[in-house]
């Protein structure tokens, strides 16, 4: 994360800020965003509904819908070269091709008019120029890889349960060997034992296909078991970012440390929990300032005056607060 | 203490054009009067609907419900009413369990207008001291349920379960749709009323973590049957049952140390439609063999902890 190293970045994103409109009323999505990602490395997106999360990896893959988009600034360089000022058709040929997107949802994701194996072979057609019966091959291939018998490679997605969608949902992600995958809460509508599974296979394709990842969640559980750095984000910004250790053994910012402290521990006994008092700004007015502000414990007149600055608090381990110094340790 | 409910052998099935789906089978447990029980189980194993079979909101197919002492399966449709004062539920989406077209305020104070209790000054006071309860604002009384965030919604859902003054509260995945930082709000409301009112609750959730956090005592659920039971504090010590293993192993841990060793099950839940005798965990369990074929009941292998697994014994060293 925010490494100096250019060779190894794989994406950089740099000051990114969405505004949307509703109803007239600009909505501050996401503000000023930046990490980067090394190749080969998980980066865990963590944070609360409407946090941003999706926002910033709908505009990596360009899909957010251009009527409520007011503004896009900043810059996401992929390879060098910025996604948000390239032309559609070679977009075209980046998305799906060089950075696949895993969604939510494997039940919405998936187009139930066609068989699986069709939906893995239109990427395959679209970037890989073979022919249908060639795509078809490689295809049922991939769903073996997955873990999907060939047999079952001309079925529709409502013949299959909710794993096995996901399955293929991650089938169609891969598909063309991309380098960034993105996963956007891959397993949240699973159960436990299929979550295992699939995170099961994420990881075996990681090791295997040697792909950087952005997970995004909202389970510090996932990120623990996948991740090799983290971002945790809060109203559109990145608060705090380092490596895994960086985060769970030293979480530093107030609202980090508020989220442990408010998860129940299956290993531990905690008679009472901890909860963040208040909710998450509303984005069409956030407060000046530090945007946690209004719900910190530690908050002073300094952080609802000025933009506070992320700074770095070891290495490769930075925090959006100005009162580090009065917040006493790292845990 | 004493049982406050108990359900005996119940069973509650659907039929189907395809055939019959066995959704509880022949279900029995008990739950101590001021406790908690949590019933943890994957999507479809049944436990939503033994939730609600057990405050007769569905009849149940066979067995006996014994609610402080009475067998209630047997009430006609008025005697139900009176129950209903004594057993209320809580939903898992807040989102679409309000009506959309009622104010807070009214959402509140319809189950307080049925039970006719209050002349219409204690009416006013009692909606306000329900809303102090559960910690909604008064400012908020005539909002909509989409003006409301998830929490505060939720926080809707409890008072309005609360209104009756219910013994018994069948929690049905109140803390699912939520935030962790709200989750943690409502885990507290709930431990702290429980606390102030004496109440007892079956707490239904998928949801581990939570599920330690909150029960006195736990069951697992597994294809519309309980395949463990026993206090929460020996179950987390040692599960006996190989799904339970593999449950409490499948759930992703926050230390990133210590890395647990994964059982990773294979396949999938079997469908509950006309299922065969026999463990109904069979198929996907490692140590399965033709033994399991036979009808299991939940045993008291060890002092309090009741298990449905002919291996049991073997597969713990016990």
């Amino acid at each position: 994360m925010n490494s100096t190293e250019q060779n190894t970045e794989l994406l950089s994103v740099r000051n990114l800020a969405v505004e949307y409109s509703s109803g007239g009323v600009p909505v501050h999505a996401v503000n000023g965003v930046s990490f980067d990602i090394e190749v080969g490395q998980a980066l865990g997106l963590v944070g609360e509904t409407g946090a941003g999360k999706t926002t910033i990896a709908k505009t990596i893959m360009r899909i957010l819908p251009d009527h409520s988009v007011k503004d896009v600034s900043g810059e996401i360089l992929f390879k060098g070269e910025n996604i948000l000022t390239m032309s559609e058709p070679v977009m075209r040929t980046l998305r799906g091709g060089k950075i696949s997107m895993i969604f939510q949802d494997p039940m919405t994701a998936l187009n139930p008019v066609k068989t699986v194996s069709a939906q893995i072979a239109e990427s395959i057609i679209q970037h890989q120029g073979v022919d249908k019966k060639e795509a078809h091959k490689i295809a049922t291939d991939i769903l073996e890889l997955v873990g999907i018998s060939a047999d079952r490679a001309d079925e529709y997605p409502h013949q299959f349960s909710g794993g096995m969608k996901q399955r293929v949902v991650i089938a169609i992600a891969i598909a063309c060997n991309p380098e960034l995958i993105i996963a956007d809460e891959p397993t949240t509508a699973l159960d436990v034992t299929i979550q295992a599974q699939v995170l099961e296979l994420i990881a075996k394709l990681r090791r295997e296909l040697k792909t950087s990842l952005i997970l995004i969640t909202h389970d510090f559980g996932i990120v623990a078991e996948i991740c090799d750095a983290v971002a945790v984000v809060y109203a559109g910004e990145i608060i705090e970012s380092g490596s895994k250790e960086d985060i769970f053994d030293h979480p530093t910012h107030p609202y980090t440390r508020g989220l442990f402290a408010a998860l129940p521990d299956m290993y531990k006994d905690v008679e009472r929990l901890s909860p963040v008092d208040g909710l998450p700004p509303d984005p069409t007015e956030l407060p000046p300032g530090c945007s946690f502000n209004p719900r910190c414990k530690f908050a002073g007149d300094e952080c609802c005056e000025e933009e506070i600055e992320i700074v770095q608090i070891s290495p490769g381990h930075y925090c959006r607060c100005c009162r580090i110094n009065s917040l006493g340790g790292g845990e | 203490m004493a049982n406050l409910i108990e359900c005996k052998n119940i069973k509650k099935h659907f039929s189907t054009p395809k055939g019959t789906v066995h959704a509880v089978d022949d279900v029995s447990l008990e739950i101590q009067e001021g406790s908690t029980m949590g019933l943890v189980g994957e999507s479809g194993c049944g436990k939503s609907t033994l939730g609600r079979t057990l405050i007769h909101l569905q009849e149940s197919t066979d067995g006996q419900i014994i609610f402080e002492g009475e067998d209630i399966t047997k009430r006609n449709k008025k005697q139900l009413k009176s129950l209903r004062e004594d057993m209320q539920l809580i939903f898992q989406d807040p989102f679409s369990s309000l009506n959309p077209r009622m104010t807070v305020k009214s959402t509140i104070q319809e189950p307080l207008s049925i039970s006719k209790k209050y002349n219409a000054e204690e009416f006013e006071e009692e909606t306000y001291r329900l809303m102090d309860l559960v910690g909604i604002e008064r400012r908020l009384k005539y909002s909509y349920p989409h003006e409301l965030d998830g929490g505060r919604r939720q926080r809707v859902g409890i008072a309005r379960a609360l209104a009756v003054n219910p013994k018994f509260i069948v929690c049905d995945e109140p803390v699912s749709a939520l935030d962790v930082s709200i989750q943690a709000q409502i885990l507290n409301l709930l431990k702290d009323l429980q606390k102030e009112r004496g109440l007892t609750y079956l707490f239904v959730t998928h949801n581990l973590s939570v599920v330690r956090h909150i029960s006195d005592h736990i069951c697992v659920m597994y294809l519309g049957q309980l395949v463990e039971r026993c206090p929460t504090k020996q179950f987390f010590e040692k599960q006996l049952h190989p799904y339970s293993k593999a449950l409490i192993s499948a759930v992703p841990s926050t230390d990133i140390h210590h890395r647990r060793a994964r059982i990773i099950l294979k396949g999938e839940i079997n469908s509950p439609i006309n299922p065969k005798p026999g463990c109904r965990f069979a198929k996907r369990c490692v140590y399965a063999d033709e033994r399991c074929y036979q009808p299991i009941p939940l045993a008291e292998i060890t002092p309090g902890h009741y298990v449905a697994c002919c291996k049991a014994k073997e597969i713990n060293s016990l």
